[in-house]
């Protein structure tokens, strides 16, 4: 019982950071309807960053989120301006291909630089953990739990509370009728996939505080971002806390009963499963792509 | 009647032509590393050709193709080391089973559109990998070596695969420069430019996708089982990895998506790159094929033949 009960612990906190990592995966899909197939570099970059600013000038991991968050949000705006914003209207494939282009010149470019060592970062409270009645919560990973909750809320917020959101939502629904009543089309674009870089790049901010990080890293979280967001429904910001945690349970579910390498078929195979079944996700409320 | 008959069968007779000079090769070009680059050329064309027959004409993005060169070289392997089947019979049976898998996966997965279809297909590969390294252990028994994947028995020699890779490279090449031309290749190209138009002109869209998709795995797979006894070693990771996906897709890509010769030229030519920049700087030619795709994306989307041939950019 106590195996069980420490496993879903375990499940939900990884799910949180799943859900973390692919808001901007599902943002970026909902509004403009691109698939972001580097969009795991972008957790990999973020996660450097943290760690290299905290290795070389010994910021504190948390605080160094800051910085990592407004260097991928300009690195998100330039490459929405100079290269996806080329794309609006083309056929989808166009935008695959071009992003899994820009993932392997960030990845293999990050080989070059970093070298393909596994790093990870030490503070003087990584190994420390809270135990309740035999059960052990690690504080760092309570702590990105919680960050990665506030992050998805504030992206809640932004985009159901405030103007802005409501442009970004308007230009999802319906991007001419949002162009007639004045929305800068192209500006909300580029504001997007900033934003979406951004909570990525924080994101994998997050995950260098808990997680072993190396430059081939991204992939695989593109792959996550794919599961999570199938799962709670493509562009349906909400979903995607509900389909990273049902993810992560997943995930630390078979890992501690089956095996570890088994976890991915299971998250494969229910992936296809939910595409055939319900390509809306759980909820039913993710939008399906016309072409 | 002469001038008619030459414009037509022109194509057929260059294709011919080609096809002498090639199998006249290993007559000059003594064995070794040279005819073994040509046989690698040619296994990749004809890997990219088969992606573009698929995904260049219906538009419809198949992430998952290595699925079934993965699965054509392990049944290859295990018919001949369990069942002890002679090759080139196995390699047939493999591309019959990749026939009736991609059947039963894309009865399902070819309703799915867009993103979907290309997310689908590529969770199906990354599924049958991690299965086929699980499987020993689900099922009890030494059938697919795991990690440590299968050792095939010794091949014959480098000329005997230099063929064999020659005549899927005309197979695949002829077969697309034959359906471009039929009502088949008419109704793949319909799916791509208006599937729903089409669907209501009474082209049978579904029945369409799915031969298509079923011709090209099926084809993949017996690549697949070509490759695992011309290498006669195989793990999962390398014959499912989707660095192979990404191959037949950029070739195709940076050749022309949806033309007969765009897969011969880009495989060809990044064949021939990935060899010799490949060799030395891994990630250097990784690197560079990033670069190539974004640039052919942004300045020649339709590649190198369809620029050649109408000399425009896409503008819907």
């Amino acid at each position: 019982m106590l195996l069980f009960l420490q496993a879903l612990i375990n499940g939900l906190l990884l799910g949180g950071i799943y859900a973390s990592c692919s808001a901007g995966f599902s943002l970026a899909f909902g509004v403009m309807g691109v698939v972001n197939l580097s969009h795991g570099d972008f957790v990999m970059l973020g996660a450097f960053l943290t760690y290299w600013l905290f290795v070389l000038f010994g910021l504190n991991p948390f605080l160094a989120l800051l910085p990592t968050l407004g260097f991928l949000f300009f690195l998100g705006f330039f490459i929405q301006r100079l290269a996806i914003n080329r794309l609006v209207g083309a056929p989808p494939i166009m935008s695959y291909l071009l992003t899994f282009g820009l993932h392997l010149v960030l990845s293999n470019l990050a080989l070059r630089i970093w070298t393909a060592d596994y790093r990870a970062l030490k503070t003087s409270y990584t190994g420390l953990t809270l135990n309740l009645g035999g059960l052990v919560f690690p504080y760092s990973r309570l702590a990105t739990f919680a960050l990665a909750m506030i992050m998805i809320l504030g992206l809640y917020v932004l985009l159901y509370r405030m103007e802005t959101g409501r442009a970004i939502r308007a230009v999802a629904q319906d991007r001419e009728m949002a162009r007639l009543m004045g929305v800068n089309i192209l500006r909300i674009y580029a504001l997007t996939f900033a934003l979406a870089a951004g909570i990525t790049g924080l994101a994998g901010g997050l995950i260098s505080h808990t997680y072993v990080i190396y430059p081939q890293m991204g992939l695989q979280f593109t792959i996550t971002a794919f599961c999570v967001v199938v799962l709670g429904g493509m562009g349906y910001i909400p979903g995607t806390l509900w389909g990273g945690i049902i993810l992560g349970v997943l995930e630390s579910l078979t890992t501690t009963y089956l095996t570890a390498g088994l976890s991915m078929a299971l998250t494969f195979f229910l992936l296809l499963m939910m595409l055939i079944l319900r390509p809306r996700g759980i909820f039913g409320k993710g939008v399906v792509e016309e072409i | 009647m002469s001038r008619q008959w030459l414009k037509v069968h022109l194509v057929w007779l260059a294709f011919l032509a080609a096809g002498i000079i090639l199998s006249s090769v290993p007559l000059f070009v003594p064995e070794g590393y040279r005819l073994r680059l040509l046989a690698l050329v040619f296994m990749w064309v004809a890997l990219s050709g088969c992606w573009n027959l698929m995904s260049g004409y219906t538009g419809y993005i198949d992430f998952g193709p290595v699925a079934y060169f993965g699965v054509g070289s392990y049944s290859t392997a295990i018919l001949m080391l369990k069942g002890g089947v002679p090759f080139l019979p196995s390699i047939f049976l493999s591309g019959l089973i990749c026939a009736v898998l991609s059947l039963a996966i894309g009865l399902p997965t070819l309703r799915l559109q867009g993103a979907y279809f290309a997310i689908a297909t590529f969770a199906v590969a990354e599924a049958l990998k991690q299965g086929i390294l699980e499987g020993d252990r689900l099922i009890g028994l030494e059938f697919f070596g795991g990690a440590h994947g299968l050792t095939l028995p010794p091949p014959p020699s480098e000329a005997y695969f230099y063929y064999l890779m020659l005549f899927f490279m005309g197979l695949v090449v002829g077969l697309t420069a034959l359906l471009e031309k039929s009502k088949f290749g008419y109704g793949l190209r319909a799916i791509r430019e208006a599937e729903q138009a089409a669907e209501l002109s009474g082209v049978p869209t579904l029945k369409i996708k799915i031969k298509a998709y079923v011709l090209s795995s099926s084809l993949i797979g017996c690549l697949g089982g070509v490759e695992a006894y011309w290498l006669t070693y195989i793990i999962p990771d390398d014959v499912f990895n989707v660095l192979r996906t990404i191959q037949m897709v950029i070739m195709t890509l940076l050749g022309g998506m949806g033309t007969v010769l765009g897969p011969v030229i880009g495989a060809s030519f990044l064949t021939l790159v990935s060899e010799y920049l490949g060799a030395k700087f891994v990630y250097d030619y990784l690197i560079f094929v990033g670069a190539v795709i974004i640039v052919v994306i942004l300045l020649l989307p339709r590649g190198i033949m369809g620029t050649l041939w109408q000399g425009q950019r896409w503008n819907r």
